[in-house]
């Protein structure tokens, strides 16, 4: 008597607290309408390597509209969506105005756009733009994404996001997308330059050997 | 005889079930920095029924921090599930871990564990493991259980599609 008492008592104890979740379970499954966002194969948009990268016309800081086909000298271009606001393009700007100064000369200039929307990010505005690149006295143009229509067509996702373009028959060819280095946190612990190592083998006509990386940055702001 | 091992019996029925369903809530907030991303990936990537809801983010980012009292009410909601965890993952510097992060944490009365990731020069490698199609652009939001990746999105979730994402896997 004594054992069934206990066993019918396991059982019990069990089926009660199974039943609990149980219930929850089934309050849980009464909605099920996401349909696209939960593939987790999110549709890529914007270049791959080996795309030919479009050209625009776009303001710089210096009120002067500024697009790569003028650049007649340049072997290529390192394209840099950047931005005021973020704390990881910040800890970029003297990096960035270092990229500027090696290959510029080698024909490989900077040129940075800040992709944002003013109105959901006011410290990106193109007044403070033009503040931010006379305090830290950009030597490339800092251009403004009116209407945000260029970074979508490169596949920009954050700030800084990098793309580097090599002219081939007019064209500029997509050659490395991504990182800067892989330390945005401490210059001086940069294990691995990647912008450098992708220009530094454009210049020697080699073949890029990492063209793209990723690395933690803020999403770009659009237009509500 | 048979009155005593009654009550002795719903005692310990009552015991068990309110054991079962503490095991979670009586569990102190982690929140930990770490340089590896092996030791934060173990607390989702876990062989067990769970599922885990994990938010990256960081202070400083501005649609991270609007999505976040969504998350804090799924996480009311849900926590009493055992079967249910949320974890936040900052990348907030970890300079900025005792002072922004746990400040933050404090002051917006953020209950799950937090996990600020300082594995910088590895990025390349530990954001394809999360996923293949992430850039890297916070806030991004993984469901995980049993170790395997059940949803992934990059950007803002809203409440409503967050809450229809986890019932489809609860």
């Amino acid at each position: 008597m004594k054992k069934i008492l206990t066993l019918a008592l396991c059982a019990m104890a069990f089926t009660a607290c199974q039943k609990k979740t149980e219930t929850t379970a089934e309050n849980g499954t009464t909605t099920d309408t996401l349909t696209k966002q939960d593939e987790s194969s999110v549709q890529k948009t914007g270049y791959s390597i080996g795309d030919e990268a479009t050209d625009f016309s776009l303001k710089g800081t210096d009120d002067k509209m500024y697009s790569l086909a003028q650049y007649k000298d340049a072997k290529g271009f390192i394209v840099i969506f950047t931005c005021n606001h973020c704390p990881y393009a910040k800890a970029y700007e003297d990096r960035i105005k270092a990229l500027d100064a090696k290959y510029k000369p080698l024909g490989y200039p900077v040129i940075a756009i800040n992709p944002n929307d003013a109105t959901v990010e006011p410290e990106d505005s193109f007044e403070l733009m033009k503040t931010r690149a006379k305090e830290k006295g950009f030597t490339f143009p800092y251009l403004i994404d009116e209407g945000q229509k260029i970074f979508p067509q490169y596949g920009a996702t954050k700030t800084p996001h990098v793309f580097i373009l090599q002219k081939e028959n007019g064209k500029n060819i997509v050659k490395y997308i991504g990182a800067i280095d892989n330390n945005h946190e401490n210059p001086n612990d940069v294990t691995e330059k990647y912008v450098e190592s992708a220009v530094d083998a454009l210049v020697k006509n080699e073949p890029v050997k990492q063209t793209e990386t990723v690395a933690i940055g803020c999403s770009i702001k659009v237009k509500k | 005889m048979m009155k005593k091992i009654l009550i002795c019996g719903f005692a310990f029925l009552a015991l068990a079930c309110s054991k079962e369903n503490k095991k979670n809530a009586l569990k102190p907030q982690e929140i930990a920095l770490s340089t590896d991303y092996s030791n934060v990936f173990e607390k989702f990537e876990t062989s067990n029924d769970t599922l885990y809801v994990v938010n990256f983010w960081a202070t400083w980012c501005q649609p991270c921090i609007e999505e976040l009292p969504s998350f804090m009410k799924i996480n009311e909601e849900y926590k009493k599930d055992k079967k249910f965890k949320m974890i936040l993952v900052s990348l907030d510097r970890s300079s900025d871990f005792d002072t922004k992060v746990k400040d933050y944490i404090s002051k917006n009365n953020i209950q799950p564990d937090v996990y600020v990731l300082s594995d910088n020069k590895r990025m390349n490698e530990w954001i394809p493991k999360i996923n293949k199609t992430w850039s890297g652009a916070l806030p991004a939001t993984a469901l995980y259980r049993n170790g395997q990746q059940l949803f992934f999105t990059e950007g803002k979730i809203s409440y409503d599609d967050l809450r229809n994402t986890i019932n489809k896997f609860m």
